[in-house]
């Protein structure tokens, strides 16, 4: 198993090297077996008494990370569409792709994907899912990104990356809460826990974050943004990732954590919710869209609600019309982007109102698309598989128990198929009936190669099998499915007719008929899009969220990247001020004792007098020399001090110091600007005073508590005993500096090598002007 | 006792002082510095083999006993620094000959690379609070001479700030050694965290405690403190930007790591607790600063601050997995770090520019410096399965597991924007017409792509190959939430 989900990325590697004969043999050929190869691998556990499958392979095992494969009906129902729909696709762009586009590329990314999407269904460790997800928003945003040279193409990759990932982030998130509440990375370990999920404080988090995860994947209303504008990527692309697999990664997601949040009340109350309305919302805007591809874009989202509501109610009879409906849409959704692509192909144009009359022309396009679009408005023929889901789903919406939301949605679902109704007749009548207007057609129009009308005619012929009959796949397959969502499943049997007053078909029928009236009243009705939405653009407003992004943190960051050192310091200082003075007071740190301390004489005050003095007066001195002269006072009041205190090295180290550094400002003087006097607000003066004196009292009020806190005896005691014995010399400050701390001084008259270096390098640099001497 | 521990000082101190002789020779310099770097990171590698083997490596030099002579303490956290140290040393000095540094090269910049990198190896290995802050000044130095390298007004203009700020705060580190010595009287770290430990911490102890943190939060670029950092750290040559942005900052870092593991923790609620605050309003400020650019160096520069703030998440949460998360994002983002700055370099080298408005359609050109940079994107917001990916889902297990909530989604939406700050320089810069007019595709970035690969390549050995080091990881962070180890090591041999 794990080796059939690694061979689309192994096979990856080597098509650079096929695509270089992309001349002679065209890529997607050899592609095309990889797809064809998984699904016979996968189509074989079909059957009545298929159980579960396991395999696992470690990869980093003390994480709890690992290659756990798990294959039950509903991994199984998944890898089929991948592996089947992706052979189709393959097949279908041999023809749509031109051998002058960069197929390597195009084939490199769809391997990557096909690679990731059979991770993603068959991955039963969180994190492995969690990897394999992200690496389908990566291959997503590539391929829409495929003809980068368009503007479009870079804005809607952009944006589908921003939103899935967004949304795989969060979902990462609630996986982790879910690891942390359970002690498991195994979904399936998670759902034997379910009771420990349900009665975890987390759960509300848990649930919103998973779904986050779920509705923006899945393109759920409000997060359905990103896929209209996916369809910039070339229409093979639409067909597999934006409409048949990647995006039902979230449907995925939903059915395989349906057991543990399905008695949750509040997961049928969101996920429903956000599901139907949808349904109802992208139905809606379909209706208005001209460019076939948005509308089979929008069709795409509404249809995903439809399936996402459907695992929200969570009965039987529902999971089993969601699971059911999985397929059906699979069949005519890929089959209706295929022609769209046909049309595209053939005619130039995706612009619905340049289109009109192509039934003469492409007669097989039109019969596959009659097919396509009448199944997916849930007509009630026999041989339309559109119509049993359409049927199953009024069936599971009917009879949900409680609250005000349930009693609302079979409303709701016949108003949302009755909007999917009229964007199908919209889509096959504008395209193939009414008057040709083939001058506003970039190319002549003509019926496309077989070769290209292969993969449409196996879906529909799909469509029409499963229509005629219905049970084909139910007990072998389906029902496995379902009952992976929902355990409680048993044997679903579906059937064209349960007499005139079944529920489910007045309400088809319902559908049918104001659909039409509808359809062809359109032109009356179509003001309404301007009221609703109007202005009111979920467009628009995540471009001015992105907008906003670069503007506010633009101006955000500019405000306080000043730029000017003054500012800099004055906010390290308030905030180190700030937080250290809050920590003292909270803790009580501050001490003050007058033990062991020495008498003070006249000396010292009038030294640090001086001291004080002359640090006071260089803030007010505007002159440089008296500056360097003033504040040379403090560094000679340091030095006495250590005379007074015994420590003649320290007082000659500092003399000469002091000595040298006023000397060399001195020499600094000539090349230096005159000190101004600086013009400062009277606010800002007082600013920077307060920060100063309170930094400066905060210091000594930790120095005078350090200094009462000696609370143990200090290691110099031992370098006093040992000087000369360890050390051989009676200066106890010299055996420090060279031999106990011997380290420190060798690597600080390193750092005076470095600056002699340094100078030595910048003052040479200047004289050369940078040139090699 | 081994003599180990002083090779990651030695050697690159020794190279530094034999590059002085050889200034004038640029061909026989660049040789040896390769040598050198190489014959370190062999060393460095041996060193860490040996501390995972056989324990932490202690060296009391000249002989003078724990805990009054100064002692190299090289445990796994410091052996796992060294390596990464020297790994992105040596991807830098073979991206440096062609990075376009032309007559700087004269100018004493690979002895200063040497000593920068020796400042960087004795900060991870010292034992000794008073060496640590030798050793900061050794690395300061060196980094204020590569800064100034060749300097025109911009760059002298940012680097006085640099400088300024960063002589403060060594001013202020000194006091706050000299208040500490003052309360228990010795200087190894080991035996002041014995010391802190005995009374509890108690009385100015803890104030003590946050003015070290503000130290070292001023070289580590955390909020509120890192302003200095965005414009100066890109107005050097892009190796100097790599070795500041991958190994500067991480030695603040590891520093509050190693005192608020080793010394200060005994007030978590206190000093922990703001760490989380800093975290999220690191986080925060260092990604919208990311977002707000269209320079490309700095749109990197910028992601060094959010980085920082993940690191000091798993220090605030501090229990084991945010711990070990801490010290993967660490190493990880040592690397990538690295590499970024090296791409973004050959970048605005081959497009003659950083603005990225001024860019586009140089994936034609250069396409597989756009696909590095298009992994390096992914593996900083740590999309699995690369290295940043396993850091961050430790330290998101750690916030959760600790009901840190707010502080773990705020890890996550920054990872997004991060990826959006990156992305963007992918799809503005890399894709797009092929524009014969613009002038693109004249210059060369053979020799510029191999250290990038490198990096990159151990970015995703450290993804994919998680069960070979998170062991070595997790058994840091053990050894972080226990400080008698380390005491003992250092006082018990």
């Amino acid at each position: 198993m794990i080796f059939a989900v690694l061979v689309p990325l192994l096979i990856a590697c080597f098509i650079p090297l096929l695509s270089k004969m992309k001349h002679r043999i065209h890529t997607g050929i050899f592609v095309f077996f990889v797809p064809l190869a998984i699904f016979l691998y996968f189509v074989r556990y079909i059957g009545e008494n298929f159980t579960p499958v396991r395999e696992t392979v470690n990869w980093i095992p003390s994480m709890g990370i690992n290659f756990d494969f798990y294959l039950d009906g509903l991994s199984l129902l998944f890898v089929l569409l991948i592996s089947g729909i992706g052979a189709l696709v393959v097949l279908y762009s041999i023809y749509y792709l031109d051998k002058q586009e960069r197929l390597g590329q195009f084939y490199v990314y769809l391997l990557m994907f096909m690679t990731a999407m059979l991770g993603v269904v068959l991955s039963d460790n969180v994190f492995v899912l969690y990897t394999f997800w992200e690496l389908t928003s990566i291959s997503s945003f590539l391929l829409i990104g495929y003809w980068h040279f368009k503007e479009r193409s870079r804005y809607g990759a952009l944006k589908s990356m921003m939103i899935t990932i967004f949304g795989g982030l969060s979902m990462l998130g609630g996986f982790v809460l879910l690891t942390v509440v359970t002690g498991t990375t195994s979904i399936q370990g998670m759902i034997d826990q379910t009771d420990t999920i349900l009665n975890s404080s987390y759960l509300p988090l848990i649930l919103i974050l998973v779904l986050l995860g779920a509705f923006t994947k899945s393109a759920q209303f409000p997060f359905h943004i990103w896929l209209p504008d996916a369809m910039e990527a070339p229409t093979p692309v639409s067909a597999y990732l934006h409409s048949a697999t990647m995006v039902k990664a979230g449907i995925f997601l939903v059915a395989r954590f349906s057991p543990i949040f399905s008695t949750y009340e509040w997961f049928f109350i969101i996920v429903s919710l956000v599901g139907i309305l949808t349904l109802c919302w992208a139905s809606y805007m379909a209706v208005r869209q001209t460019d076939l591809k948005a509308i089979l874009a929008f069709s795409t989202i509404s249809q995903l609600g439809m399936i996402m509501a459907m695992l929200g109610f969570g009965t039987q009879a529902a999971v089993f019309a969601a699971v059911f409906h999985i397929l059906s849409h699979a069949t005519f959704k890929g089959s209706l982007f295929m022609i769209a692509g046909i049309i595209d192909h053939e005619t130039g144009t995706r612009d619905i109102r340049k289109l009109g009359g192509l039934m003469t022309l492409m007669p097989i396009s039109a019969t596959l698309a009659l097919f396509g679009t009448f199944s997916m408005a849930g007509v009630p023929l026999p041989f339309l598989n559109g119509f049993y889901s359409k049927e199953l789903f009024f069936g599971s919406t009917l009879g949900l128990d409680g609250n005000i939301l349930s009693q609302a949605i079979p409303y709701l679902a016949v108003l949302g198929s009755i909007f999917t109704f009229v964007y199908s007749m919209y889509f096959f009548f504008g395209v193939f009936t009414g008057p040709k207007k083939l001058d506003q057609l970039p190319k002549k129009p003509h019926e496309a190669p077989i070769g290209m009308h292969l993969s449409p005619i196996i879906l529909v012929l799909g469509v029409i099998v499963i229509g005629i009959w219905p049970n084909l796949l139910n007990g072998s397959f389906l029902y496995h499915a379902a009952s992976a969502v929902n355990p409680a499943t048993t044997y679903y049997e579906v059937s064209f007719w349960h007499g005139f007053t079944y529920p489910p078909l007045l309400m088809s029928l319902a559908v049918v008929a104001v659909g039409t009236a509808l359809y062809l009243t359109r032109r009356k009705w179509e003001t309404v899009y301007g009221v609703l939405p109007g202005r009111l653009s979920l467009n628009k407003a995540y471009d001015g969220l992105m907008k906003r992004f670069d503007t506010y943190s633009d101006s955000l960051t500019n405000y306080y990247m000043t730029g000017s050192l003054k500012n800099y310091m004055a906010i390290i200082l308030g905030a180190t001020f700030l937080v250290t003075a809050g920590v003292m007071l909270y803790t009580g740190g501050f001490t003050i004792s007058f033990d062991n301390l020495a008498e003070v004489t006249i000396i010292e005050v009038a030294i640090i007098l001086a001291m004080i003095i002359a640090a006071v007066a260089t803030i007010f001195i505007n002159h440089n020399l008296a500056a360097v002269l003033v504040a040379g006072i403090v560094g000679y009041g340091v030095a006495m001090l250590f005379v007074i205190y015994r420590a003649p090295d320290l007082a000659l180290t500092q003399f000469v110091v002091e000595t040298i550094t006023v000397a060399l400002f001195l020499l600094c003087f000539y090349h230096l600007p005159k000190l101004r006097k600086r013009k400062e607000s009277a606010r800002s003066k007082w600013k920077n005073a307060s920060i100063a004196i309170s930094f400066g009292a905060m210091m000594t009020l930790i120095g005078i508590s350090t200094h009462s806190s000696r609370w143990f005896d200090s290691i110099s005691e031992y370098f006093l005993e040992t000087s000369y014995k360890l050390g051989g010399g009676d200066n106890v400050v010299n055996v420090i500096l060279v031999d106990m701390r011997g380290l420190d001084t060798l690597f600080e008259i390193a750092v005076l090598g470095i600056a002699a270096l340094a100078i030595f390098s910048l003052i040479k640099w200047k004289k050369n002007k940078g040139e090699a001497d | 006792m081994s003599n180990l521990a002083v090779l990651p000082i030695l050697i690159p101190l020794i190279a530094a002082i034999t590059l002085v002789f050889f200034n004038g020779n640029v061909t026989v310099s660049r040789v040896l510095t390769r040598l050198f770097s190489l014959v370190s990171l062999g060393a460095a590698l041996y060193i860490a083999w040996h501390a995972m083997e056989n324990g932490t490596i202690i060296l009391e030099t000249g002989d003078w006993a724990a805990p009054y002579g100064i002692i190299l303490v090289v445990d796994r956290l410091a052996a796992l620094l060294i390596v990464t140290t020297n790994l992105v040393a040596a991807a830098c000095a073979f991206y440096a000959p062609h990075a376009g540094l032309g007559k700087k090269e004269y100018y004493y910049f690979y002895p200063f690379f040497f000593f920068l990198i020796t400042g960087v190896s004795g900060a991870f290995i010292t034992g000794d609070i008073f060496n640590l802050f030798v050793f900061f000044e050794v690395l300061l130095m060196a980094s204020y001479a590569l800064i100034v390298l060749g300097g025109d007004k911009v760059q002298l203009r940012e680097s006085i700030k640099y400088l300024l700020i960063n002589l403060f705060s060594s001013m202020l580190f000194v006091t706050c050694i000299a208040f500490l010595y003052a309360v228990v009287g010795t200087l190894n770290m080991a035996h002041i965290a014995e010391r802190v430990q005995e009374v509890d911490q108690q009385g100015i102890l803890t104030t003590v405690g946050i003015l070290f943190f503000f130290v070292f939060a001023t070289k580590a670029a955390l909020f509120p403190l890192y302003y200095w950092l965005p414009h100066s750290y890109i107005q050097p040559n892009p190796v100097i930007s790599a070795l500041f942005g991958a190994l500067l900052t991480k030695v603040g870092i590891y520093s509050i790591l190693r005192v608020f593991s080793l010394i200060f923790v005994h007030r978590l609620d206190i000093t922990h607790e703001l760490f989380i605050w800093i975290a999220i309003l690191s986080m925060i400020f260092g990604v919208i600063g990311a977002l707000s650019t269209n320079n490309i160096k700095l749109i990197i520069a910028y992601n060094i601050i959010p980085a920082i703030g993940f690191i000091i998440m798993g220090i605030g949460v501090f229990n084991q997995d945010a711990l070990s998360g801490s010290v993967y994002y660490l190493v990880h983002d040592m690397i990538i770090k690295a590499a970024l700055f090296l791409i973004v370099g050959a970048i605005a080298y081959v497009a003659g520019t950083s603005d990225l408005r001024k860019m586009g359609g140089l994936i034609h050109y250069y396409p597989a410096l756009g696909w590095l940079l298009f992994i390096a994107a992914f593996v900083l917001a740590g999309i699995p399965p690369f290295s940043g990916f396993i850091g961050k889902l430790q330290l998101l297990q750690g916030a959760f597991g600790d009901g840190e909530i707010i502080l773990a989604i705020t890890a996550l939406i920054t990872s997004l924007l991060i990826l959006y700050s990156i992305m963007k320089i992918f799809i503005r810069g890399f894709w797009g017409e092929k524009d014969e007019t613009a002038g693109f595709g004249t210059k060369s970035v053979k020799g510029m792509i191999a250290p990038i690969a490198f990096l990159l390549a151990l970015s995703v050995l450290l993804g994919v190959g998680a069960e070979f080091f998170y062991p070595i990881v997790a058994s840091v962070a053990q050894s972080l939430l226990d400080p008698q180890i380390y005491i003992d090591s250092v006082l018990k041999e």
